[in-house]
């Protein structure tokens, strides 16, 4: 390990708020030439607002960002390139049509004089040495559509440091990646970092940190809680730190459970990626879904709700087999959905409230062949005083109401639909408080008349306080059922993040 | 004041301010336009495009586009004289008939427009070629006269001096308005051209609205084409060239949004007006057709436009009546 003195980016009490969030708190971290630094916390600690706030992307209210011992100010990503930054994001900036050159060249190809066209070989040649530097095997003439995910994240790689890049910031890279293909990542990075690279490696999956990186940063609220060499780290350690301490927030959990089932799920398999999963919610119950993004929680509420096809298993609902193939049948059946993009999936902007209650339900307004308008509006002005919405929904476009409001028209839509079960995914995101334990408080009230809750949320606190029982979800099976009061966010997180399943095959 | 200021908001605003314009303009420019026999005149050219015009609205606020009724029209009015001069079917089994032909033609669009997953804008593109390449195929290019006597009637009919073709076009436009308001199926296409993911995530069928809208497009571009069969006594596969751009025009002069979920058809009527106003005056003035078609298309662009930029010429007159309310207030 050859450290020289000045580390090669040192932020000094980085802020940054955003309305109503707190989301880095001065937070003190240096990166250094040739170091694998993984920067780790729960979803919203503010591991992708500080990646941002290096990559030119934010800039933060207070503190500063020390390049090689020099204050830099970075207002845009060209910026912060220009200071060799080069940033890989969850998403793909490769053009899928083009060839591996003329990606790794976008913007910038090569041409055989001032006014001459593009110099094709150069291209090519060039390309292959970047490709060959990084021990990567692929044509550069291959089409990046033609390749693998994998591929096309080393394709990405590969882009990036064309352009003599001296901090690779790469954010969550292996949540499309198998398990050979993270390796094959993991190989590739360790080369960087052999050739003098730092690299700051956002991830929530502890086994591969531990892997990998040479010092671990764990955020947690927008704070630092610390930077520890991994040699002087267990996982353990980590999980405490980016729990904290403070559990015991206010949520207005109230237990309505009864001993019946309402759904049951048995051995569900599909091709979006569920395996073999099972669990039963009874009436009255929260049934929480805990695990990371993309760990298959939406895919099994997907399969419940019709929107993916069963390959294998069953699932019977009041003790009824049910086969739902579209939503329209999952509604009549009695499940609803609160989806968690509500503006892309729930809200229809050119109604106003009242319409947008009725629309799974149309059959219940009519009168004869024809809606009963007037019942509509009453139906309207029923559900904004039982859910407390604002009365201007009745008048004006949903579009104009809090993002609170907003989930509560939604959720009224199930309420009058009759749903015996409803799916909220990610029912919090992007409300304020106020409008949080409103929604926690209908939660309640759905139990208390008997509606069952299937609750899919990345908010550990929240799924652990409101839910009765959790089951966790890795790759697309359940690995642990359990009653919430029993599990710990230490033990959900371990479990959740693979930390534990190791354990678990030493074990047994 | 505040209740102008309601009025400019409402959606009906728009298209009933640029159809007075177009009065006013067209009678200023001549005085044969306010003559009796010129407006029924109007009001039978108007109600050709009208009816065409209730398919185009119901497809656009699905969020899709249906070039094809010119073309179906065209077909329909080929088919009726071929049925009825060359294989002697009775006239009113022939109207049948040609009318099942809409419902078919308007599933053909629907169906590859949506369980065949191709854009509405390339299955109606080639529909639109397809449809008059059989109408000419069928007439060997030539147009059919003398179809039936009885078929003028249909047109040239009148019932307390209103002409006939005005009377369907309101009932059409009555029975649209209805549908669209106090229907499920009418609400869907609402629901399913606001946010295609919601409404089928609420149970909405999007495939099977979205079909229903093109074959009642289907069958209003055949009702259109029976009223200009009817009109001339005739078949050809020239007829209605140019009809699905005005039809389109009328919906979105109407306020229809191309993007779907926006638009109302009492507002396409008054835009179909509009537009039918606009070609009387022009013809009134003796304006070459060439520039006829030059106008038709600006007014497009205009009514689109004027569409996209409302936010600011909202605000505009916003300003400009609460600053006079000020002033009076004031005073």
């Amino acid at each position: 390990m050859d450290k020289s003195t000045t580390p090669l980016w040192d932020l000094h009490s980085v802020s940054k708020e955003f309305p109503g969030v707190q989301a880095l708190d001065n937070v003190s971290l240096s990166i250094n030439t040739g170091e694998i630094h993984a920067l780790i916390g729960e979803n919203g600690s503010g591991k992708s607002t500080l990646a941002k706030c290096i990559a030119g992307v934010h800039q933060p209210e207070s503190g500063q960002l020390i390049h090689e011992g020099r204050v830099v100010e970075l207002f845009h990503p060209i910026d912060a390139q220009a200071h060799g930054v080069a940033t890989i994001y969850q998403e793909f900036s490769l053009v899928p049509t083009l060839s591996v050159a003329e990606n790794i060249f976008l913007g910038k190809p090569l041409s055989r004089s001032r006014f001459g066209g593009i110099d094709w070989e150069a291209m090519r040649s060039h390309t292959s040495e970047i490709l060959d530097q990084l021990s990567i095997h692929i044509d550069p003439d291959a089409i990046v559509r033609d390749l693998s995910v994998a591929e096309q994240q080393l394709i990405e790689i590969a882009k990036a440091m064309s352009k003599d890049s001296t901090l690779l910031i790469m954010d969550e890279p292996t949540a499309a990646l198998g398990l050979l293909e993270t390796q094959r990542l993991q190989d590739l990075i360790r080369h960087l970092a052999e050739q003098g690279k730092a690299i700051l490696y956002i991830s929530h999956r502890l086994d591969e940190v531990f892997q990998i990186a040479n010092c671990i940063s764990v955020l947690k609220d927008g704070r630092l809680v610390g930077t520890n060499p991994t040699t002087e780290l267990e996982m353990n350690d980590v999980i405490k730190m980016m729990i904290g301490l403070e559990i015991g927030q206010h949520y207005p959990k109230e237990i309505n459970v009864t001993p019946e089932l309402c759904l049951e799920v048995n051995n569900i398999s599909t091709e979006a990626g569920v395996h073999n999963a099972s669990f039963d919610v009874r009436i009255g119950e929260v049934f929480g879904l805990g695990g990371m993004v993309g760990a298959g929680r939406t895919e099994i509420a997907q399969a419940i709700f019709g929107l993916d096809e069963l390959v294998d298993g069953e699932i019977l609902l009041s003790g009824k087999p049910i086969h739902v193939k579209s939503p329209s049948m999952a509604i009549k059946a009695g499940i609803g959905l609160v989806p968690e993009n509500r503006k892309e999936d729930g809200l229809l902007f050119n109604f106003n409230g009242a319409p947008n209650i009725t629309l799974s339900r149309l059959d219940l307004i009519l009168r004869g062949l024809f809606l009963n308008l007037r019942q509509e509006e009453h139906i309207g002005q029923e559900y904004i005083k039982e859910l407390n919405i604002t009365p201007s929904a009745l008048e004006r476009s949903v579009q104009f109401l809090s993002g609170g409001n907003q989930q509560k028209v939604v959720i009224a839509r199930w309420l009058f639909s009759q749903a015996k079960l409803l799916i909220f995914d990610e029912p919090t995101q992007g409300v304020d408080i106020g409008a949080k334990i409103e929604v926690y408080r209908v939660m309640n009230e759905l139990t208390a008349q008997g509606i069952s809750v299937l609750l899919i949320s990345s908010d550990y606190p929240e799924l652990l306080a409101m839910s009765d029982r959790i089951a966790i979800v890795r790759d697309g099976q359940i690995l642990h059922i359990s009653d919430a009061d029993k599990l710990s966010e230490h033990r959900l997180l371990s479990i959740a993040s693979g930390a534990e399943a190791n354990n678990n095959q030493n074990q047994y | 004041m505040n209740n102008m200021l309601k009025f400019f908001r409402s959606a009906i605003a728009g298209p009933l301010v640029a159809l007075l314009i177009a009065i006013v303009l067209t009678s200023l420019t001549t005085d044969r336009f306010l003559t009796t026999q010129n407006l029924i005149n109007v009001s039978l050219q108007v109600s050709t495009v009208a009816i065409a015009a209730i398919g185009s609205t119901l497809v656009i606020l699905t969020a899709g586009i249906d070039l094809s009724p010119g073309s179906a029209a065209a077909l329909t009015t080929a088919v009726l004289a071929v049925l009825v001069v060359n294989l002697g079917v009775p006239l009113p089994l022939a109207m049948v008939a040609v009318l099942v032909l809409g419902i078919l033609m308007g599933l053909f669009n629907g169906f590859f427009s949506t369980y065949g997953r191709i854009p509405s804008f390339v299955v109606t593109l080639a529909t639109m070629s397809i449809f008059r390449g059989l109408a000419f195929l069928i007439t060997e290019g030539h147009p059919i006269f003398s179809i039936s006597p009885y078929l003028e009637d249909i047109f040239y009919g009148k019932v307390a001096g209103i002409p006939l073709p005005f009377i369907y076009m309101l009932v059409l436009y009555t029975l649209t308005a209805i549908f669209l308001r106090y229907t499920r199926s009418g609400r869907a296409i609402y629901a399913i051209g606001g946010n295609e993911s919601a409404a089928h995530l609420s149970g909405i069928h999007v495939n099977r609205t979205r079909l229903l809208a093109f074959i009642l497009a289907g069958l209003t571009a055949a009702i259109a084409g029976l009223l200009m069969a009817a009109r001339l006594n005739s078949g050809s596969p020239n007829y209605g060239v140019g009809l699905e751009l005005a039809a389109i025009a009328a919906a979105v002069i109407g306020g229809a949004s191309l993007a779907g979920g926006y638009g109302n058809i009492i507002s396409t009527l008054l835009g179909a007006f509009t537009v039918a106003v606009v070609q009387n005056g022009l013809n009134l003035n003796a304006v070459p057709a060439a520039w006829q078609n030059i106008t038709l298309g600006a007014i497009i662009i205009l009514a689109v436009g004027l569409d996209m930029w409302r936010g600011d010429f909202g605000r505009w007159i916003s300003r400009l009546f609460s600053s006079r309310q000020e002033t009076e207030e004031s005073k």
